[in-house]
């Protein structure tokens, strides 16, 4: 199959909502007003860990204005994740709405709910805590020392593997096939870490609860997981599912950080005071209080034979999950199930995992959701083995990258979170991305060209490959409702959560498709618990392909529903009948138009409407592939690496829609590279954050950008919609590794720790000096 | 020399501002910033993002400028020509710049686009073929997460070509 | 911001000066806003907007470069008569201050006002002998930027002078200077460090070798005057080898908050 015939999928249709957003239309969480509106302020802990041995808010509550204040005396204590994932959560249930011991700086201590953000906030200064400081620890191998402190010392948290550790998830897996490395004529073993990253969303967090007229609380939450946000607020305050609604309005970007349920404490606050209650994170707040990248250290050992085999490999990865445990299992599979199938391996692999505890930040899903780490490592080792043989660096990643039709033992291994399913490579387009973007970069001619430069200022070219998933086989699942209007236009409902992706405009594309008609005629409703059907939400890249598939058989069902009625209309059979360009057209050439079937199914025949939910889910998750090339000038005087080029070419399946998939990869490309090349969130010996701002923190701008170039490349994959598959998260893996390697083709520096500032190049320089 | 002077009233001052061609009168609080004036007084198309002025989510054109409405003391748009998104085009009648961030696919949340699009209309406005690196600083305060500015960029130079080509005029 | 009880948009610099000098109205001068309007003191009740001065213009005088105090950043990026002064330094250091929407409101007059170690201008000022013209009670006086600075607890330019305009002398119209920004990203606002150097050769010596240093304390400083070289092979570097590493690394130790510290090294100033 390809997408040749194709009508509406593949076609780089307008997003439907673009123009809204671009005329500046009120349709983000915080861009309608409600009448009585409260706004909300929360007290953060000024240390890294301690215990509240008293709570005095009768100050706060005489401040004009102040309608409510809470303390952990006055919640339900509920031990919950706030990883908004599928139930049960494969994360530890180690927080509290409210808590009478604080994690890290930036720990929620107290909330308030005023009149004026000015009266929140007062009330917030006056808030007296006694706290008794305890003994922090901000690094993790500190943290799984004996004696440390023990972040997790409360009895009644759950799933908490070794909390007298700090250790908030492990999991160990080894496939041996013969002794280790015996085979290896060389052997490598190094660490790569990353620091502390926030999402940056544009759009800070911000949720807006208030109730309907029958009294249900409503929340309007900027969020990528309104169903997680029902059940875990529900769980977390102890009220029934049934009494709340959530609404996902537009979504000013998540990357992830929006995965999580922060939504308790101000569904608290209103449920409190009976009136509307805003909460928005400061941007401060945002990088400080919401939740960033797992930092890792990530150790790995592998073996090659002079031939290029692949004989073992050994990943030991230890993530950094700070105060809580949120996605710290599931970030931290992924780092090895996503990464380790990438290449074969000839007889032994280990994969090692821990999240640990620290008095830090909390971890949680980020794009890239371990890969990013993962891949840090895996594919600069590849670098370091090619160059050992005396291998060209592409021809090696060719000779040992996963083949269509090949399975690896680790996708049976690990999962998210539990075991994962067993699965060989459906569709690959890797060699022809790769050969894409070796002749866009110019890989022969430059590799040559820069052999042997002198001179302060060198260049170089680089290579990584990489692999994700499309969605979690066999745990997620999303559905879709469409009913036919008389105009022949449909009302698409779905769960999904349309975060900027443009989601909606994909699903509509597909059901499109399906039902003949034009992506305008498919009216998409996406996100609200009382509207839409269910849907985990938009993580682990599987909108396209589950929600997808959701859309495709919801509109296949309604298809046949339509066939139906306009076979009674032409009198023929069903079998004989397609839809295309809006009517029913029969084999004959007779057709009747979609508003006839509408309005006789509506009106004259067999009254009914014309509307069908489905659902979806997957036995596999077929990876998309990439291929990622980077030219770099690096000033070996200064230290000041350069990127001169930045070629990056994916497989995503099908293009449901290419002009959204490019940027769907330019946006996590762009991403990757400011963490190579600048990002960091930095600590004071205490743990206080120092550069929680986009001033200090400096994501690229549209200046600081170098000339980044997408290239999608066609393939069908047979268990996708369409022949699709993901394609959001891939490309922000690339970076680290494809940059790293380009700067060691440059001046020889192998690099380890990102960002890859000018004093660690200098550092790396020294040492091969 | 009283006439310069605007004193509180109950802690706000009375300004009148052009707002999008219209001449308004506006309560502004004291300490307001032109960013929470505008939201309170309904131009949410003003976002936003940092309140810090590092990511131009809040841009709008002042006196023919683009400015931060979170770093301009709201009282000191009085006597002021300003223009929002909502001033620029709509969904109806959209500006050349807007549909071109459409077309061009530079829209992914969206959450930057109003800021991003003004600061495009005031380097068009005085530069009406800017060279890609022109582009770039001048989009270099409106920070995005989305889309790598790859697609902004190439909606910028889309505009420039259709209205530098003068198929279509708008203010 | 909170306790602001007037506005004041005056459109002379004697009536901007008189409110200021009124002591019943407690007023604090802003040009551009970006450093001050988000932490403007509480004790301030009078916001006085300097938007309104004549003070916009860039003009030749006497040969001399003057620009109006008013004149913000993106004007100073693209004023002809800036981009051909020096080498164009002033506008190329002007593109370097952050963002374009700061350049759109930013002044340089702001910039040489309050202290703060971003600021961009006063290093490259300060290289150029540029000096600074202040309206005070009693009349205007031209002052070097050194000068301005040591003048600090009298002179308070915003609160009790004002600055009209900064004249850079006609001597250093074909200087021949650099400026250097080193920072986490180009348009970041904060630098590790900001540089100017001049200097001028003369068969096989330099001649009117100069520094400047900004970003490792809230004033620039400058290595001091003169110091013939050699010119080697290596050409300016030499004139960096010496005291004004010293200095920076002085420079350094004074530095209150802002990024942590880092070590200048003699290899970043190539």
């Amino acid at each position: 199959m390809d997408a040749k015939n194709l009508k509406v999928v593949n076609k780089p249709v307008r997003k439907m909502d673009a123009l809204g957003l671009a005329c500046g239309e009120p349709a983000f969480t915080d861009d309608v007003e409600f009448k009585g509106l409260l706004h909300a302020k929360l007290l953060w802990s000024p240390h890294a860990h301690a215990r509240i041995k008293k709570i005095d808010v009768s100050a706060a509550l005489k401040v004009p204005g102040v309608k409510a204040v809470l303390t952990w005396k006055d919640l339900p204590r509920v031990p919950h994740t706030t990883a908004g994932q599928g139930y049960p959560e494969p994360s530890p249930y180690d927080t509290y709405t409210l808590d009478n011991k604080v994690r890290y700086v930036g720990d929620r201590v107290a909330a308030v709910a005023a009149e004026t953000l000015e009266a929140a906030r007062e009330a917030v200064s006056k808030i007296k805590v006694d706290y008794e400081v305890l003994p922090a620890v901000l690094e993790v191998f500190d943290a799984m020392k004996d004696g440390a402190p023990v972040i997790h010392d409360e009895p009644d948290s759950k799933n908490i593997p070794d909390a007298k550790r700090n250790i908030a998830a492990k999991f160990d897996f080894e496939v041996k096939n013969g002794e280790w490395f015996k085979e290896a004529d060389h052997v490598f073993e190094h660490s790569w870490s990353i620091p502390y990253l926030q999402h940056c969303a544009i759009e800070p967090h911000v949720s807006i609860a208030h109730f309907d007229n029958f009294g249900r609380l409503v929340l309007r939450t900027s969020t990528q997981v309104p169903f997680h946000v029902r059940r875990i607020v529900a769980q977390a305050l102890k009220i029934p599912v049934k009494k709340i609604r959530v609404v996902k309005p537009r979504i000013g970007g998540g990357f992830g950080s929006k995965q999580e349920v922060l939504e308790d404490i101000v569904a608290a606050l209103a449920l409190k005071t009976g009136r509307p209650v805003k909460l928005e994170y400061t941007r401060k707040e945002t990088f400080i209080s919401s939740r960033t990248r797992h930092p890792a250290v990530c150790r790995m050992k592998a073996g090659v034979k002079n031939d290029g085999t692949i004989t073992d490999a050994e990943m030991e990865i230890t993530l950094n999950t700070g105060a809580y445990g949120s996605h710290a299992l599931t970030v931290m599979m992924c780092s090895g199930s996503h990464t380790i199938p990438m290449y074969r391996v000839k007889n032994n692999i280990k994969f090692v995992g821990r999240s640990v505890y620290t008095n830090m930040p909390v971890a949680g899903a980020y794009r890239g959701y371990g890969a990013t780490q993962g891949f840090f490592a895996w594919e600069c080792l590849m670098d370091m083995m090619a160059d050992k043989i005396g291998m060209d660096p592409v021809e090696f990643r060719k000779l040992n990258y996963i083949k269509l039709g090949e399975g690896s033992p680790v996708f049976k291994a690990m999962g998210e979170g539990r075991e994962g399913v067993e699965q060989v490579i459906t569709s690959t387009g890797l060699f022809e991305a790769i050969q894409k973007g070796m002749d866009e970069i110019k890989w022969a001619e430059k590799r040559a060209k820069y052999a042997g430069q002198t001179g302060p200022v060198r260049r170089g070219v680089g290579v990584a490959c990489m692999m994700q998933g499309s969605g979690i086989p066999e745990v997620d699942m999303a559905s879709a409702t469409i009913k036919m209007n008389e105009d022949g236009s449909f009302n698409l409902l779905v769960g999904a959560a349309d975060l900027g992706t443009g989601s909606d405009t994909i699903l509509a594309q597909i059901a499109a498709e399906v039902l003949g008609v034009k992506t305008e005629d498919m009216i998409v409703t996406s996100s609200d618990t009382d509207v839409t059907p269910f849907d985990v939400g938009a993580y682990a890249s599987s909108t396209t392909f589950i929600s997808g598939g959701a859309a495709k058989k919801a509109a296949e069902k309604v298809r046949d529903m339509i066939l139906a009625v306009a076979a009674k209309i032409l009198d023929e059979k069903k079998e004989d009948l397609r839809l295309e360009g809006g009517r029913a057209v029969s084999r004959k050439g007779a057709s009747c138009s979609l508003s006839e079937v509408a309005n006789t199914s509506l009106y004259y025949y067999d009254q009914h409407q014309i509307a069908a939910t489905a659902s979806h889910y997957a036995h596999t998750s077929p990876p998309p592939f990439q291929a990622n090339f980077a030219e770099v000038e690096v000033d070996t005087a200064t230290g000041k690496i350069r990127i001169l080029d930045y070629v990056s070419c994916i497989d995503c399946g099908t293009a449901i829609n290419p002009q959204l998939a490019e940027g769907q990869n330019d946006g996590a490309v762009v991403n990757g590279i400011s963490h190579t090349l600048s990002e960091a969130m930095e600590f004071s010996a205490n743990g206080t954050p120092l550069n929680a701002s986009f001033r200090r923190y400096k994501i690229l701008s549209a200046a600081d950008t170098p000339p980044v170039r997408t290239f999608l490349v066609p393939t069908w994959e047979p268990n996708g919609p369409f022949g699709a598959k993901s394609v959001s998260e891939i490309g922000i893996n690339g970076p680290l590794p494809a940059v790293a390697n380009a700067v060691y083709a440059a001046c020889g520096a192998r690099l380890f720790d990102a960002p890859f500032t000018p004093e660690k190049v200098l550092a790396a320089l020294k040492k091969t000096a | 020399m009283k006439k310069d002077i605007l004193e509180t009233k109950k802690g706000n001052f009375e300004i009148t501002v052009t707002v999008n061609g219209e001449l308004k009168e506006l309560s502004v609080k004291n300490g307001e910033f032109l960013l929470d004036a505008l939201r309170r007084h309904g131009w949410k198309g003003t976002k936003k993002g940092c309140d810090t002025g590092d990511c131009g989510s809040c841009t709008v054109i002042l006196n023919g400028r683009a400015v931060l409405g979170c770093l301009v003391p709201a009282v000191a748009a009085h006597g002021g020509e300003l223009t929002t998104i909502e001033g620029l085009g709509t969904v109806r009648d959209p500006h050349p710049l807007q549909e071109a961030f459409v077309e061009a696919g530079a829209v992914q949340c969206g959450f930057c686009i109003p800021g991003m699009i003004l600061s495009s209309k005031a380097l068009l406005d005085r530069a009406p073929r800017p060279t890609e690196a022109e582009i770039r600083k001048a989009l270099d305060g409106n920070l995005c997460r989305c889309t790598g500015y790859v697609k902004q960029v190439e909606a910028v130079k889309n505009a420039s070509a259709r209205l530098a080509g003068g198929k279509r005029k708008r203010g | 911001m909170k306790n602001i009880k007037y506005y004041a948009r005056p459109s002379s610099v004697k009536d901007a000066l008189a409110l200021l000098l009124d002591r019943k109205y407690k007023a604090l001068a802003l040009a551009g806003g970006t450093l001050v309007a988000k932490t403007l003191p509480d004790s301030v009740e009078t916001y006085l907007d300097l938007k309104d001065l004549p003070l916009k213009g860039i003009k030749l005088q006497g040969g001399n470069l003057v620009i109006g105090a008013g004149a913000t950043f993106d004007e100073i990026d693209r004023d002809r008569l800036c981009r051909g002064w020096a080498g164009g330094i002033v506008s190329a250091a002007a593109a370097k201050c952050s963002s374009q929407l700061i350049r759109n409101m930013a002044t340089i007059g702001g910039n040489v006002a309050r202290p703060h170690s971003f600021n961009i201008f006063p290093v490259v000022l300060l290289g150029l002998d540029a000096r600074v013209r202040v309206q005070a009670k009693g009349g205007s006086r031209l002052l070097g930027l050194e000068e301005l600075y040591a003048a600090a607890p009298l002179l308070r330019p915003g609160s009790n002078c004002l600055i009209t305009e900064i004249v850079i002398p006609a001597a250093t119209k074909k200087w021949k200077c650099e400026f250097v920004k080193l920072a986490k990203t180009d348009s970041s606002w904060e630098s590790y460090v900001t540089l100017f150097f001049a200097a001028e050769r003369r068969g096989k010596a330099l001649s009117r070798a100069r520094v400047a240093v900004g970003a490792l304390s809230p004033r620039p400083f400058r290595a001091p005057r003169g110091g013939e070289g050699p010119a080697g092979r290596r050409g300016p570097r030499q004139g960096l080898r010496g005291r004004p590493r010293r200095r920076a690394r002085r420079g350094l130790r004074l530095r209150g908050v802002g990024q942590p510290a880092r070590p200048l090294r003699g290899r970043y100033l190539r």
